[in-house]
């Protein structure tokens, strides 16, 4: 960071002439947009007057904590997100330590683990899809063939939401294998050199060396994990729908539901703002949970 | 070699192949299913093994699906909001880079929190906006609603490459009154060329890959982009689901590549914005 001495009057106004534009913009279709949730959550808008909804307090707030739908929504939220961090973070980590070291065919094989993370989640989403079709899926055929039946891995109460994380840990871990895999890289090679002729045995230097070095970058991962899984939306939508009776209906599904399906903009936008809270509790860990390490690391 | 190392060396490389699978079959499948003639993939089922004689097979199916026309949405929609986001971020991460200015500390904390809000947040208020406006229905619109989330990442990446360029660098230039958007244009931005390439690709596939704001604003199937052009085919059985697997793999294959190739500048640019606020 390089602060600059500020000479005159007119130099001081120079920051703000490159940092307008970039501010106004966001004002304009991030923070007014928000703001105006806010207040809509407050009103009985609907999708025939946009905007002209009449205020009605914390009406829609009443509704929605005496609706079931929501409190299933709530729930799937956050076990959706912390299976996904769980998850993902496991497996990304696990791909992380199987690679590290160097092998013949790594760069193809590190290229192969990537792919859940470059596809676009559309394509992920009709690739998967198709895997879990209930006549034609190839899960369907490999549990046939292994005599256990067919499944309907995204119409059954128990099955959607385990399908669907299946699909999101597939895009995610790719993630965390490369954030730790970059913390892996960085660990000092003598360290653990010294370790193992100091006698220690592989999980003892692992535990003591290679896992302190990494426990950074893992955070990390799953808080950004955390933050992705709150906002994800297409893949749930494709695959689910929400359904199958709302068992994948998560917070933000439930805003493009609700606003676009049953017309209610303000009802749409209290869901919202309780996405927001949760988002935004997240965040405020994060955030925490970063200004320590980084007085910690003495940045 | 012992024998616990050799076990030891067999059970990593036992483990990598799992990964691969795991990895790598989706994508696999994909283009196994793009190469099977629709009898095979409804009736006597789909086989295991690439079949990549079908490809001319593919090719005709591909026109019977608008690909080229969404591709071309899609290519608009990301190309405006790289060119959008790497504006706007450039000015974003000088100032934040190079001046120490009253609310430097809201504009990056404002910075951070666009990156944890969900789309689906600011999808109503932007549809009664744009309806207002005028933008409903128009890439344009979806391109100034997809810039508020590429927007702080590109920023944040450019911020951490300006950092690294001496201010000596600049000083002369300065101090003989040159004006500092020229300094930022014609001296900054030249040297911090790689990063400047890295946030392009990730604005650009931030668009690329957007589709809650295309699928809600975009009503007329001529502007679909990509994405919801391939989710329209959800729970629609007339379209041979190896011209859909074609599609998805035709709109797949420039990420992939261009994801394995600055995969690190992603991450560094990734976790950079969500570590410094």
């Amino acid at each position: 960071m390089t602060g600059l001495k500020i000479r005159s009057g007119m130099t001081r106004l120079v920051p703000y002439a490159f940092i307008l534009p970039p501010m106004i913009y966001l004002m304009v279709f991030m923070f007014w947009p928000l703001g105006r949730q806010m207040y809509m959550s407050l009103t009985n808008t609907r999708i025939i007057n946009p905007n002209r909804g009449r205020f009605v307090g914390l009406g829609n707030y009443e509704r929605l904590f005496e609706d079931p739908a929501f409190y299933l929504s709530l729930k799937t939220t956050l076990v959706y997100a912390v299976l996904a961090v769980i998850f993902g973070v496991a497996l990304g980590t696990i791909s992380a330590l199987a690679i590290d070291r160097p092998f013949k065919g790594r760069p193809i094989v590190r290229a192969i683990l990537l792919f859940g993370w470059a596809v676009p989640n559309v394509a992920a989403s009709l690739i998967w899809l198709w895997m879990y079709n209930d006549r034609s899926g190839v899960f369907n055929r490999l549990t046939e063939m292994l005599g256990v039946g067919r499944f309907g891995w995204l119409t059954s109460v128990d099955l959607a939401l385990p399908s669907i994380l299946a699909t999101t840990v597939w895009q995610v871990a790719p993630f965390v294998m490369l954030v730790v895999l970059a913390a892996l890289q960085s660990v000092p090679q003598e360290v653990r050199e010294a370790a193992r002729i100091d006698g220690a045995d592989g999980l003892s230097t692992f535990r003591a060396v290679t896992l302190p070095h990494i426990r950074p970058a893992i955070q990390l991962a799953a808080l950004l994990v955390c933050v992705w899984s709150i906002r994800r939306f297409d893949i749930i939508y494709l695959l689910t729908g929400g359904g199958p009776v709302g068992t994948t209906s998560t917070l933000v599904v439930k805003i493009r539901q609700t606003a676009f399906e049953n017309h209610e903009l303000g009802m749409a936008s209290a869901y919202g703002a309780i996405g927001l809270v949760l988002a935004l509790a997240v965040a405020a860990i994060h955030y925490a949970v970063e200004q320590r390490r980084m007085k910690w690391m003495g940045r | 070699m012992t024998m616990k190392t050799l076990t030891l060396k067999t059970l990593r490389y036992l483990l990598i192949g799992i990964l691969v699978v795991m990895a790598g079959f989706p994508v696999y499948w994909m283009a196994a299913t793009a190469l099977s003639p629709n009898a095979e993939l409804y009736g006597t089922g789909q086989r295991f093994l690439l079949q990549p004689q079908n490809i001319f097979g593919l090719v005709t199916e591909l026109g019977q699906v608008p690909t080229g026309q969404w591709l071309f949405n899609t290519l608009l929609i990301a190309a405006g909001g790289t060119v959008l986001s790497l504006t706007l971020g450039s000015l974003a991460g000088y100032a934040l880079s190079r001046f120490k200015f009253h609310g430097r500390g809201i504009v990056g904390f404002l910075l951070f929190m666009t990156q944890v809000v969900p789309e689906a947040l600011i999808l109503v208020p932007l549809y009664a906006m744009f309806i207002t406006f005028g933008l409903l229905n128009s890439l344009t619109g979806l391109v100034l609603a997809n810039v508020g989330f590429s927007l702080p990442v590109a920023c944040f990446v450019l911020k951490g490459a300006m950092d690294a360029v001496p201010y000596e660098i600049e000083e002369s230039a300065i101090i003989d009154n040159c004006p500092r958007f020229s300094v930022l244009t014609m001296i900054i931005l030249p040297l911090i060329a790689p990063s400047i390439a890295a946030a392009a690709v990730i604005s650009f596939f931030a668009g690329w890959n957007e589709f809650l704001f295309a699928s809600t604003f975009l009503s007329d199937r001529a502007n679909w982009p990509a994405s919801v052009g391939l989710a329209s085919f959800v729970g629609q059985y007339e379209t041979p689901m190896s011209a859909v697997m074609g599609t998805a793999l035709v709109f797949s294959v420039p990420a992939i590549v261009f994801f394995l190739l600055i995969q690190r500048k992603i991450v560094a640019g990734l976790t950079a914005g969500a570590v410094k606020g």
